[in-house]
């Protein structure tokens, strides 16, 4: 009896060193092709960035002043910072194989909580945008623990954690708009700039290249993305998934608390639900991005090519005086398209 | 024949800034009417309410209980049937339709003699219960929800306390005209599937095409659900595309939230200011903190709680028909900003002559 057990066990993990050695030949493969050229592996890689110039060109053919003007770039890089940093929070945990579906609904308590510490309790900035980190630090536990210990999918749990989260916000401000935040903050986020850009912008960047260089150049980066292509593979070559996938959520949900920060930083002012309508833009942003870059997988650069690709699409058509209709008619549409024309160069492989 | 021409270029020339300047004088006076506290204005002959609502009672369904500014109406509304002495419940909802279809429901099951709708609850929706309610013997009406003078009273129901979003927007019109000296360039918005924006949207583009000749404004529909995905874009890339812009003037001043970071981050702090209505206390409190909310109409929602609940006793009580709200628009700037509260309320600031008017109508008085 315990033989056969014991020939079973053997069976499967040889199955399993067949699948690693599988992933290896994957990955060796895909390093020979990034030393070969192909105008079709780079027209994946760049074919976002070359869509982005291509869009500016069509709508600056009807819209010049304003298209080939730097003013409204620099304006727009400031005021898209909060998604392009919402995104890079939610690229993470995508990449360890889970959603978060809370993560809108943290930057909405984050960013009430700036608003009741900072206006209502009469807190110093530096203390009120600790507590709010920390309490996003602390969601993402919440996240982590029901998702590995009761084994629940991540979207169900984060989705309950995200409605849940919605209450409190509506509890704790009474269901109002709070205003009246430190000018500091307002400095801090919008009113400093660097080369005309709000200061956001380059909370933005930063962030992005941070994340770009522990994704590509990083143990833990890499072990991430093998938790995410295949658990099961990477518990058994010695990674560490509830402490990686636990990782991801606490990243996510303080990244997700800081976009909440800067989003009370640029109005001056908090409400209990319009942050919640930044989920969807930054879902599309991430999967959009996973297409560039490094195609195929979730990316910092990506994702941050992809805010200010659809930004641009949509400042282009306000320039133009479009329809609101049009607006998402863009948004959704070139979403699709935009996956699906890169899903075709890659020859339809599972995303 | 050239002497003639010319004779009546100058007549034209001439008489284009006598209109400009009687539109400008007109503006002027609107808006010094609505700069005096409200008075008031009976809306129909004083009866006995006490006698009349004795075995009536009155089933109020808010368009949610998490908007301050239905919660405002209710409790004026609370505060009236106490003051009466009958029974009015309050459905709690969080602005899903099901729940406002069970209120009806509740309502029907329950007994009550009325139903009304408030403070923007679309009765459009809920056709068919509000008929099984009529049918049942139950009147169902709406407060706050449609414009007194532009928009009609459905036949499915038993009558309306309205607005007159008319009047408002040409405030708005007028404050930015007279403030301009008849120099407007405005980007106006509004979320065209809320019942009241349509009248409060024309009014304030009809008053500015006839009374500001030199006057122009773009109009940007923005739906709720995507407010602050969409109007903080929308008018960063208005003010961009156009320098000489000076007025935003959004129908709903929740939307100022959105706007105000759009003319800061554009760098046309101080340029270009937001002229709204409602009255929402966080605009209030922007107003008196910083220099973009220049005004804001506003109403005092406790009087719409107390005319809703007067109209509806009148109709249970064959008093006659009320139609429109007979609260006064109110005009809030930085001289006065304070009077609404340190931090602003929907109350403060207008007043309580209807209180006690209202005692009197309803034959409270001692």
């Amino acid at each position: 009896m315990r033989q056969e057990f014991f020939e079973e066990y053997e069976a499967r993990i040889a199955a399993l060193e067949e699948r690693m050695q599988s992933f290896q030949a994957a990955i060796d493969a895909e390093t020979a092709a990034q030393s070969r050229f192909s105008w079709k592996d780079q027209l994946e890689k760049y074919g976002l960035l070359v869509a982005w110039v291509l869009l500016i060109l069509v709508l600056g053919i009807f819209r010049p002043d304003q298209m080939f003007s730097w003013p409204p770039y620099a304006t727009m890089f400031g005021s898209q910072a909060m998604v392009v940093i919402l995104t890079l929070g939610l690229i993470i945990p995508l990449t360890a194989g889970d959603f978060d579906l809370s993560i809108a609904s943290v930057m909405t308590l984050s960013s009430m909580l700036v608003a009741v510490f900072n206006v209502q309790m009469g807190l110093e900035l530096g203390p009120t945008i600790f507590f709010c980190l920390a309490i996003g630090a602390m969601i993402g536990l919440i996240n982590a623990f029901f998702t590995l210990y009761f084994r629940i999918h991540s979207l169900i749990v984060t989705l309950g954690v995200g409605y849940f989260i919605n209450g409190m916000v509506l509890w704790v401000s009474n269901s109002n708009t709070i205003t009246g935040v430190s000018m500091n903050l307002i400095e801090g986020v919008i009113l400093t700039r660097l080369l005309g850009v709000p200061i956001a912008f380059y909370y933005g960047l930063i962030l992005t290249l941070i994340i770009w260089y522990v994704f590509e150049y990083t143990s833990v980066g890499r072990r991430l993305l093998f938790v995410g292509k295949g658990a099961e593979v990477a518990r058994l070559s010695g990674v560490n998934l509830n402490r990686m996938r636990t990782g991801a959520f606490v990243a996510s949900a303080i990244i997700g608390a800081f976009a909440g920060i800067l989003y009370t930083g640029m109005r001056g002012a908090a409400d209990p639900t319009s942050g919640l309508a930044f989920l969807l833009p930054a879902f599309a942003a991430a999967f959009l991005g996973s297409t560039a870059i490094s195609p195929g997988r979730f990316n910092a650069i990506g994702a941050f090519v992809a805010v200010y690709f659809l930004s641009t699409g949509i400042m282009g058509l306000n320039f133009l005086g479009v329809d609101t209709f049009v607006q998402n008619l863009f948004y959704g549409g070139g979403l699709v398209l935009a996956v699906a024309i890169s899903q075709l160069i890659r020859n339809r492989q599972p995303m | 024949m050239l002497k003639r021409a010319t004779l009546t270029a100058g007549a034209i020339a001439l008489a284009f800034p006598v209109a400009a300047q009687a539109g400008m004088d007109e503006a002027k006076a609107l808006v010094e009417t609505h700069r005096q506290l409200p008075g008031w204005e009976a809306p129909g002959e004083p009866f006995d309410a006490r006698a009349c609502m004795a075995d009536k009672k009155m089933f109020v369904i808010p368009l949610t209980n998490a908007n301050p500014f239905n919660a405002t109406i209710s409790q004026g509304m609370k505060q009236a049937a106490d003051m009466v002495g009958f029974e009015l419940t309050e459905w709690e909802n969080q602005m899903q339709p099901d729940q406002w279809i069970q209120g009806i429901a509740q309502a029907v099951q329950e007994g009550y003699d009325l139903i009304d709708l408030q403070g923007g609850l679309p009765p459009e929706f809920l056709v068919p219960q509000i008929t099984e309610a009529r049918a049942a013997g139950v009147k169902v009406t709406a407060t706050h929800n449609w414009d007194a003078t532009t928009q009609e009273v459905p036949d499915f129901m038993d009558g309306a306390a309205n607005t007159d979003y008319v009047t408002v927007g040409n405030i708005i019109a007028a404050w930015a005209i007279a403030q301009s000296e008849g120099n407007v360039n405005a980007v106006i918005l509004g979320p065209d599937e809320i019942t009241p924006t349509a009248p409060l949207r024309d009014a304030i583009m009809g008053y500015l095409d006839e009374h500001c000749p030199d006057c122009s404004y773009q109009y940007i529909n923005a739906p709720v659900t995507e407010w602050a995905t969409k109007i903080q874009p929308a008018v960063q890339s208005a003010l961009l595309a156009d320098s000489s812009i000076n007025y935003v003037l959004p129908v709903y001043d929740s939307m100022s939230q959105f706007i105000v970071p759009a003319i800061r981050i554009a760098g046309r702090e101080g340029d270009v200011k937001i002229v709204s209505y409602n009255g929402t206390p966080f605009v209030l409190d922007m107003m008196r903190d910083d220099d973009i909310v220049e005004m804001n109409v506003g109403e005092s929602l406790g009087w719409v709680g107390f005319a809703g609940v007067d109209a509806n006793m009148r109709l249970l009580c064959d008093e006659g028909t009320v139609t429109k709200l007979n609260t006064p628009a109110y005009i809030f700037d930085d001289s006065n900003v304070e009077t609404a509260g340190v931090p602003a309320t929907f109350n403060d600031g207008y007043g309580d002559v209807h209180i006690e008017e209202f005692r009197k109508l309803w034959g409270l008085a001692e």
